[in-house]
């Protein structure tokens, strides 16, 4: 809202200096934008939050500095004096939505004359940054501006059978607005008509066939109360945002209706000439009138921190215009101005005593209660994981929750159900990604399609090392009730399976996870069919791993091999352990043997491993796989050399030489029993 | 003995006794470190050269190779202790073949950088943890009671304009009604109390989301911090103070808070906070009271417990703190800009 310090002067005597006001405005919540000179006038620009539609006029603002510096309000009384015959005789109104107008009301002036509105008039509209026109429709916009109210001017003479009927828009109704621009209606919107069409959309355009025009001689002044909903949906809807619908919007003074309605016949009386007919035609339910608030005295405090005494608590209340009722040392009753529809409750007293006694004197210095705070073993768990990526040299990255519908297909290893769709898609999110892709407004179900996009970025840009993560949410339809969102952690590296791998066993080893991590092959779109793997812990499901098959780059507009893996942190939340125990550390040194076995191709590692383990009793510390080899010359076909390493511990003893041979040989001896494995050399 | 085993030993071996013939300070201390290392009866390469022959036949060559090469690297470095100490110098020779420069760059691994957003996401917790906050959590997709009814938000409120929010094209089956993206984390609020009498004193971070188009100061997901303190005589006083202690600790000197009337629907009274920076002052973010509707629809006394809430956006803070100019850096993820923090 901007105003005119000028303008202003009308209604308040105002402090010498406008940065004084306008400071002494921001702090009682009318925030300052800016102060512009104007020719001899300032325009300031105030901030007006939407529960205070009073402050969308002059008058408004006069009354907040009024009460800020103490000073006595004063508005025109906007007497009228009617000569002409009875507005009823000359025109009919009538409302068929109520619930779309509340309330409308008509004054007709006959006989004025159309000219260019008076400098001081153009002057205080420049001021506000609106253009003049003439000085119906100036005054019109003067009286809006003035008291925040908006009006309408139509040409009575154009107006079919004299008559306002105030009704719903009916489907696909074309409407010729002011601006000349028809605009296509639907029900829920209301219109002003004349006995046969559209003539104005009701609080928020004119109509063309109903305006003022240089010819006019008689004209109809609207001030109507419309529903704020419906104002503002029409609004929208059309995209015809106005200084009225804005104001409607927000809800206007319903007992200022009147007296805007006297007020711009006043100024036209005034600057245009002609005659007001007798009375005027108002239609509608009165609003209810505000009813009385009770403040509790004894709540000022106990919210604000600080006591305020009755008798300013008072002054305030009444200063911005409510009728005290009743006041004694507990309590005051009052009855708000009917344009503070804000204020309805005690706590809504409570907030202008606060406002208007000021915030500064609030102190920032009392003891707070001391309290303890816990940190959820969720937050613990993700901060270990982001530990383990930064330290194997992943870089974290965020990536927007909707993706576009070609991720959404391409990759969902959680769940076949269909994913959630917003009716919204995120706008310039994709404006670095393919142009060929839909917009984003799928709700991901997982993170790897947004982390492939990442690494195709980062390679356009010739990054060398592009090794991405991120914890964010996956979202997997339910049959019933909110979708569950699941924590996940998905990374995507340069290098292969088993680094990949790797990572994520020393994220379960971080964790203290005890439960073995079982692998089971699987097919996944975009993952290379022997290089892709379910993974899980005690038969639930934690998560995913593989390479990027050469379609899934294509997909992507990958250059280079890519790994990535996406696990369920929210159960490794529920296995891992925050408070591992001691485990006593032996005293004596361990040994280490090695071995090189000839095993069938077939032979998988885990099995092999469940067989040294159990062969190998209790001294075993570590088994430590070293690498495959193979020699089909010397062992023949399907065959292949596992070699690793073993090391021994006692718990109490140092193990001989001999002791760790035998242990050694009946390694030897259950991998032969059990896999046919031949010890090499 | 394993092949590793002796590599390893031998590394330590060359290394051990290149050490003690640069050291060697007179001919007598070089002779001893000469047996003790190199000694033909019971020099540590002696024992060495006997663990050769323990290993396995595959693994003698390259136990062999290594073994030689340790040998020649030992007795150069001894050669050259005598010529050092002959010629009566003390400083390590500069007639060295091979030079060592001390100048060039150390091995590096790659280390991880945490996003920007986290950093400040984790200061944030554990500001608010040590003022006895405790994180709260919450789904990202809402109903439209937690979103905008509990918080005193009604239907006709313009927050609940369907082009403002991200609502979800089907309502799940048995789902009260639509589903949206939160647009804030007042959300956890209304689950925390629901759930938890009073007192309650909680901080929720995470992604919200509004269809703003993205451009250098939006972006239509973005991170918010949110803080709740409910209990019996929480006063605005108690808000100021805690904002105060909040951003002093932020910033690491004194900072002043200031309040501007403002209108949130799920506190009142609402402002908008500022902290002194320099000789003027920032903006913050919104607190207030915490409506008395908002405790009434979680099922708390409004006459026996009052409380405060505020919420500020991560992004800005972040933005401020590290000169990040566009909004947008925060979400390309080039490893360029991730590696900056």
């Amino acid at each position: 809202m901007i105003v005119s310090w000028n303008w202003l002067t009308d209604f308040v005597e105002l402090p010498a200096d406008p940065a004084e006001a306008a400071q002494r405005l921001m702090m009682a919540g009318l925030n300052h934008e800016s102060t512009e000179r104007v020719d001899d006038d300032w325009a300031i620009d105030l901030e007006v939050t939407s529960n205070r539609p009073d402050c969308l006029g002059h008058v408004g603002i006069a009354r907040e500095i009024a009460v800020l510096f103490g000073r006595q309000l004063r508005t025109p009384a906007a007497a009228l004096s009617a000569t002409g015959s009875s507005v009823a005789e000359l025109a009919r109104v009538r409302i068929d939505c109520p619930q779309l107008c509340y309330r409308y009301t008509a004054r007709i002036i006959r006989g004025l004359r159309i000219s260019p509105s008076p400098e001081w008039l153009v002057r205080r509209l420049r001021t506000l940054g609106l253009p003049a026109i003439n000085n119906v429709v100036d005054v019109t916009n003067y009286v809006m501006m003035e008291c925040g109210q908006p009006l309408h001017a139509f040409d009575l003479a154009r107006l079919g059978g004299r008559q306002i009927i105030v009704r719903e828009a009916r489907a696909g109704e074309a409407f010729l607005a002011i601006d000349h621009r028809t605009y296509t209606l639907q029900p829920g919107m209301c219109v002003i008509a004349d006995a046969t069409s559209a003539v104005a959309l009701g609080g928020v355009m004119g109509g063309a066939e109903s305006e003022v025009l240089d010819s006019t001689t008689d004209i109809l002044i609207e001030a109507a109360e419309f529903s704020p909903l419906s104002i503002r949906t029409t609004a929208r809807t059309l995209g015809l945002h106005s200084p009225s619908s804005y104001r409607f919007e927000r809800g206007v003074d319903p007992e200022g209706v009147d007296w805007a309605s006297r007020r711009c016949c006043e100024l036209i009386l005034q600057l245009a000439g002609g005659e007001l007919a007798e009375g005027v035609l108002d239609v509608g339910c009165p609003r209810s009138r505000p009813e009385r608030i009770t403040l509790r005295l004894a709540e000022v405090p106990r919210l604000l921190g600080i006591s305020v005494p009755a008798k300013r608590v008072r002054q305030i209340l009444a200063d911005l215009g409510c009728a005290v009722e009743r006041a004694d040392e507990k309590e005051v009753q009052v009855v708000p101005p009917s344009w503070r529809r804000d204020l309805s409750r005690e706590i809504d007293l409570i907030e202008e005593v606060a406002r208007i006694h000021g915030y500064q004197n609030i102190p920032e210095d009392v003891a707070v209660p001391m309290c303890p705070s816990y940190t959820a073993p969720r937050d613990r768990i993700a901060r270990k994981a982001r530990q383990v990526l930064t330290a194997t040299g992943f870089d974290e990255a965020l990536t927007a929750s909707l993706v576009p519908v070609e991720w959404s297909q391409a990759f969902s290893p959680w769940t076949s159900a269909a994913p959630v769709v917003s009716q919204l898609a995120m706008k310039g999110i994709l404006s670095e990604a393919p142009k060929d892709l839909s917009a984003a407004d799928h709700v991901r179900r997982s993170l790897v399609p947004s982390l492939l996009e990442a690494r195709r970025y980062n390679e356009s840009m010739s990054n060398a090392v592009i090794e991405l993560f991120e914890v964010a949410r996956i979202y997997l339809p339910q049959p019933a009730g909110l979708p569950q969102e699941q924590t996940t952690l998905t990374l995507v590296s340069g290098q292969d399976y088993a680094f990949a791998k790797g990572v994520v066993e020393q994220l379960l080893a971080a964790l203290n996870i005890a439960t073995e991590l079982t692998v089971t092959s699987l097919s996944l779109p975009l993952l290379d069919a022997h290089k892709c793997s379910a993974l899980s812990l005690d038969g639930r499901t934690l998560g995913y791993l593989g390479e990027v098959n050469a379609e899934g780059c294509k997909r992507f507009g990958l250059r280079a091999a890519a790994t990535c893996a996406e696990i369920n942190l929210d159960l490794l939340g529920q296995l891992a352990n925050l408070t591992p125990q001691f485990a006593p550390i032996s005293p004596c040194p361990s040994t280490a043997r090695d071995l090189n076995l000839i095993v069938a191709e077939s032979l998988r590692w885990t099995d092999l491993l469940a067989t040294v383990r159990a062969a190998a009793g209790e001294d075993l510390e570590e088994v430590c796989f070293r690498e495959i080899y193979r020699d089909t010359q010397k062992d023949g076909a399907d065959q292949k050399r596992m070699l690793f390493s073993i090391t021994l511990r006692s718990a109490n003893r140092t193990l001989t030489g001999e002791e760790a041979d035998a242990i050694r040989d009946r390694i030897v001896a259950a991998c032969t029993a059990n896999h046919g494995a031949r010890l090499l050399g | 003995m394993a092949l590793p085993d002796l590599l390893q030993q031998l590394d330590e071996f060359v290394t051990a006794a290149v050490t003690a013939f640069g050291q060697a300070a007179s001919p007598q201390a070089l002779e001893e470190s000469r047996v003790e290392f190199l000694g033909a009866k019971s020099g540590v390469l002696r024992a060495l050269q006997k663990q050769l022959g323990a290993l396995e036949p595959a693994d003698r060559p390259q136990g062999g190779k290594r073994f030689n090469e340790v040998k020649r690297a030992v007795e150069a470095a001894f050669q050259e202790a005598s010529a050092r100490l002959a010629s009566g110098a003390t400083q390590r020779s500069d007639r060295r073949v091979v030079e060592f420069d001390a100048t060039l760059p150390g091995r590096h691994f790659r280390l991880g950088h945490l996003h920007p957003i986290t950093q400040t996401i984790e200061e944030l917790k554990d500001i608010m943890g040590r003022l006895g906050f405790s994180v709260a959590d919450g789904p990202e997709i809402e109903d439209e009671r937690h979103n905008f009814e509990a918080l005193n938000i009604p239907l006709e409120h313009p927050a609940r304009d369907p082009l403002d929010n991200f609502y979800l094209a089907v309502a799940q089956g048995g789902s009260p009604g639509p589903l949206l993206l939160r647009s804030q984390t007042s959300t956890v609020q209304i689950r925390v109390m629901e759930q938890t009498p009073p007192p309650v004193r909680i901080i929720a971070i995470g992604r919200v989301y509004r269809p703003d188009t993205a451009d250098a100061t939006h972006y239509p997901m973005f991170h918010q911090m949110e803080g709740l303190l409910v209990d019996r005589r929480v006063t605005m006083a108690d808000l100021k103070t805690v904002l105060r202690l909040f951003a002093t600790s932020y910033l690491g000197h004194d900072v002043h808070i200031r309040f501007r009337p403002s209108f949130f629907p799920f506190t009142e009274p609402s402002v908008e906070v500022d902290m002194s920076w320099e000789d003027g002052w920032i903006e913050f973010g919104g607190a207030g009271m915490v409506d008395p509707n908002v405790l009434r629809a979680v099922g708390y006394d409004p006459d026996a417990v009052t409380g405060f809430a505020f919420g500020l956006g991560v992004e800005r803070l972040c933005m401020r703190r590290h000169g990040v100019s566009d909004i947008r850096e925060f979400y390309r993820n080039d490893v360029r800009f991730l590696r900056q923090f």
